[in-house]
């Protein structure tokens, strides 16, 4: 089974147009990666879509890095009782 | 004589949503005056209190001078007890004489008369007891009261009542500034100009059909024109605006391009091209240039409404346009289908094409989905925003109201929003 990060990385993939191999977990979405504020929204829609869950908004689009989304995925997950 | 209004929570006030999810139903407007000025004129009610839905009480308590779900006005006179959605044209013969209550088939109390002498034998401990003990211990009135029952009854009564408002208050002449070239058709007596208000050159202001009334320090700029029945409220300002008959314009708003048969609650900007018709705008919406709303089906078939998201309601209208709520931004562009919920505290992107005809309140509509957008503390930064443009606060109890709204709304957005995400997964799959 995938990792949370891999599982981070191919969604952000999807969603930015951004070679798999290309995103790092120290890369910024903003900055690194080049997301607009709506991919923003696209992404944390993405994510809740990909692993089942439900984000609090203003937490997931503080989060900036692809690492620091995978950890706060992982979090989140345990608080709701997903399996990821 | 004391008058209680009551506007209790119940499944027929969300008839009412988005409009009265942040106000009693009675602070609506049809025609030239709110649904609870006329029924305070109607029954020449000198003391007046309220109970409104608790989540609200506080935030409304700043808006008003009535005691506001204060018990204690429950005693101490004769009390006429009248639900927020009774028409003030029925109620005639109410005001006076022994208690007696009117309610509806469900026993919702309509109309209690109750005097103060049988007010000792009844619960006034709250407003919901009285009522109870009332409907008990009073003799029931026979026949029924006319009552308002959605949003759309507002629009589609507009134009008659505008005609009606303008003819009881009896008042027609030029106080503001008329400059010239203008002109006015239909008799002046169905004219009137309030002080302060400006009426630039080449305004055309037609009152052959209807009675125009424009408020006091209204501005109404070249190439406006205005046909009645219309009343264009206190500080608002209309910019070169094709102003169709049967329109209620609240105070302080910005309007332009062409707009029909709607009312505008007050505060709200329509500054640009793009057509409104058969709609209801609530406070502090900004509709960008080119939004634009249906009110008439291509097939003329009456058009449904669905408050919920889920059941359409058949309006019995052809025409009925956008229900919109109060803070509620749209995009340049935005096109509105026939009979579209738009909730409060909505922002909305265009997509180009109509967008669905429902959309919840706190959706952010983005890349034609409803999303979780930037959640609601960015909206309420933007309401602090706008208000104070205005000189207008969006206070802790405002707040406060807003933060219940939400999770009154919640679940029909949160579907929304999961039927969003799989949308969009799908598009990027």
């Amino acid at each position: 089974m995938p990792s949370v990060m891999d599982r981070v990385v191919a969604v952000t993939s999807r969603v930015l147009q951004v070679d798999p191999g290309e995103i790092k977990p120290q890369h910024a979405f903003a900055t690194d990666l080049g997301a607009e504020s709506v991919q923003s929204v696209e992404l944390v829609a993405m994510f809740e879509e990909e692993f089942g869950i439900e984000m609090d908004e203003d937490e997931a689009l503080s989060v900036e890095t692809v690492g620091d989304a995978a950890e706060y995925i992982a979090k989140v997950c345990r608080q709701q009782g997903v399996a990821c | 004589m004391r008058l209680i209004l009551v506007d209790l929570p119940s499944e027929k006030r969300r008839n009412f949503d988005p409009l009265a999810l942040s106000r009693p139903i009675w602070e609506l407007r049809c025609g030239m005056t709110t649904l609870g000025e006329k029924l305070v004129a109607k029954t020449g009610a000198t003391e007046v209190a309220c109970f409104v839905p608790p989540y609200m009480a506080d935030a409304y308590r700043e808006q008003t001078a009535w005691p506001v779900n204060d018990a204690s006005q429950l005693a101490g006179d004769n009390l006429l007890v009248v639900n927020a959605r009774v028409k003030a044209s029925g109620l005639d013969g109410e005001t006076t004489g022994p208690s007696r209550m009117v309610c509806e088939a469900d026993g919702e109390c309509l109309c209690a008369r109750i005097a103060k002498a049988d007010l000792g034998r009844l619960k006034t401990d709250s407003i919901e007891s009285l009522l109870e003990s009332a409907k008990a211990a009073l003799p029931a009135a026979g026949g029924e009261l006319p009552t308002w029952n959605y949003t759309w009854d507002l629009i589609l009564s507009n134009p008659e009542q505008l005609a009606a408002d303008f003819k009881a208050l009896g008042r027609s002449g030029i106080e503001g500034k008329v400059e010239e070239p203008n002109a006015v058709r239909g008799s002046r007596g169905d004219v009137f100009i309030g002080r302060g208000t400006v009426v630039h050159p080449m305004v055309v202001i037609d009152a052959e059909h209807g009675p125009v009334y424009i408020d006091e320090g209204a501005e109404i700029h070249p190439f406006t024109r205005i046909e009645g029945p219309c009343y264009i409220g206190k500080k608002s300002i209309l910019l070169g605006t094709k102003c169709r008959e049967g329109m209620t314009i609240g105070p302080v708003c910005r309007v332009g391009g062409e707009v029909e048969e709607s009312i505008i609650q007050g505060y709200s900007s329509k500054y640009h091209d793009g057509f409104l018709g058969h709609a209801y705008v609530g406070e502090w919406v900004n509709l960008g240039a080119l939004t634009t709303n249906s009110d008439l089906k291509n097939d003329y078939s009456s058009v449904t409404v669905a408050l919920d998201g889920k059941n359409p309601i058949d309006t019995g209208s052809i025409k009925v346009g956008s229900l919109i709520g109060d803070h509620t931004k749209t995009s340049i562009g935005t096109l509105f289908n026939t009979g579209a919920y738009v909730g409060a505290m909505a922002l909305i992107a265009a997509t180009g094409k109509p967008l669905p005809k429902f959309i919840p309140s706190f959706a952010w509509f983005l890349e034609g989905v409803v999303t979780k957008g930037f959640g609601k503390k960015s909206l309420y930064e933007t309401a602090r925003t706008a208000m104070g443009r205005r000189k207008r606060e969006f206070t802790a109890a405002q707040e406060a109201m807003w933060n219940e709204i939400f999770n009154l709304t919640a679940p029909a957005r949160n579907e929304a929003v999961k039927k969003g995400r799989r949308a969009l997964a799908s598009q990027r799959s």
